[in-house]
């Protein structure tokens, strides 16, 4: 399945996903104008790779320094669609990145953890610049 | 008239009430998303440099960027199609100005006259609500379906609530030369 790369902007981050090495990274500022529309492509083609998976090894990473409520709910959405991989026998590594005093995406992070429980949650603290 | 005569009768007024009123960010205009991607970069500088913390900066930020894309997706006065999925231009206004020891953010914007009802309806349970109670509506919100009409996932309400220090406030004021529009203007203080 071909890659997907979307160079980041102000308001949107960088999207690589390395369908081939199974790397999937998000990283950067997200909120865009739609965030339906900016992650639609995202997720489609995230859940089509993961309808292919069978007893991968996946890592994602996402390092998104702030994200606004409607990323929030696309985000919800995708790791959603990693859940259900995980739980079909695919491994799932999820580093989740914020930085050491980010209450907001650390808490966050903690949610996704308790809620899907499939995917192997890895917390990782920056330190401000 | 010389040109500081006038300056001081027109512009000093101005700038004498902003001062007084430690406004720190003010804007009228125009909303797009690169206007809002420029004002967030100005807003954190301004915070930057005058040494607020990391999470108090965080959650201005938040509420200031939820605030400017509010105004972009919902202001009635708009110079673009509403069946266009982005690229809008709508008008607006935000301020950001210190009350005491607190930040205070104000938006205003005219909104549809049919949308009062159900928007005065969501701003007054989320003010009645403890931050226990905004945390658990948030993530119920965020695992529901998005509510019709709403452009966003109906989090930027809870989101603002959330990071401030006091209940929201909101006022809607009749517009008379327009009666199919009101004007929605909303306070946090962070």
């Amino acid at each position: 399945m071909e890659n997907l790369f979307i160079a980041a902007t102000p308001s949107s981050p960088e999207v690589s996903f390395d369908f081939t090495r199974h790397v999937l990274s998000l990283k950067g500022e997200s909120y865009p104008e739609n965030a339906a529309v900016f992650y639609g492509e995202a997720v489609a083609r995230l859940r089509k790779y993961l309808s292919d998976c069978d007893g991968a090894s996946v890592t994602v990473n996402v390092a998104l320094t702030y994200f606004n409520s409607s990323s929030t709910k696309m985000l919800f959405s995708m790791f959603d669609a990693l859940n259900e991989a995980a739980e079909r026998g695919n491994e799932i590594r999820l580093h989740w990145f914020h930085d050491e005093d980010d209450d907001t995406i650390l808490e966050f992070g903690q949610e996704l953890h308790a809620d899907f429980p499939a995917i192997d949650f890895i917390d990782e603290v920056t330190t401000s610049s | 008239m010389t040109a500081a005569q006038s300056i001081d009768n027109e512009y000093e007024p101005f700038f004498a009430m902003a001062r007084e009123r430690n406004v720190i960010f003010y804007y009228v205009g125009y909303f797009s998303q690169n206007i809002i991607a420029a004002m967030s970069d100005a807003v954190r500088l301004q915070l930057s440099v005058s040494g607020v913390d990391g999470a108090t900066r965080r959650k201005l930020f938040s509420s200031f960027v939820e605030m400017a894309q509010n105004i972009v997706h919902y202001s009635s006065d708009s110079l673009t199609s509403p069946s266009q999925a982005d690229g809008h231009l709508r008008h607006g206004s935000v301020c950001i100005s210190m009350v005491d020891e607190h930040y205070r953010l104000m938006c205003s914007n005219p909104v549809s006259t049919a949308r009062v009802a159900q928007l005065r309806g969501t701003l007054e349970r989320v003010r009645t609500m403890t931050l226990d109670e905004i945390k658990r509506a948030y993530k119920e919100t965020l695992r529901a379906e998005v509510p019709e009409g709403s452009k966003g996932a109906g989090l930027g309400i809870l989101t603002m609530a959330r990071d401030a220090s006091a209940p929201l406030e909101y006022n809607f004021q009749p517009i008379d030369s327009d009666p199919v529009s009101t004007m929605f203007q909303l306070v946090a203080t962070i």
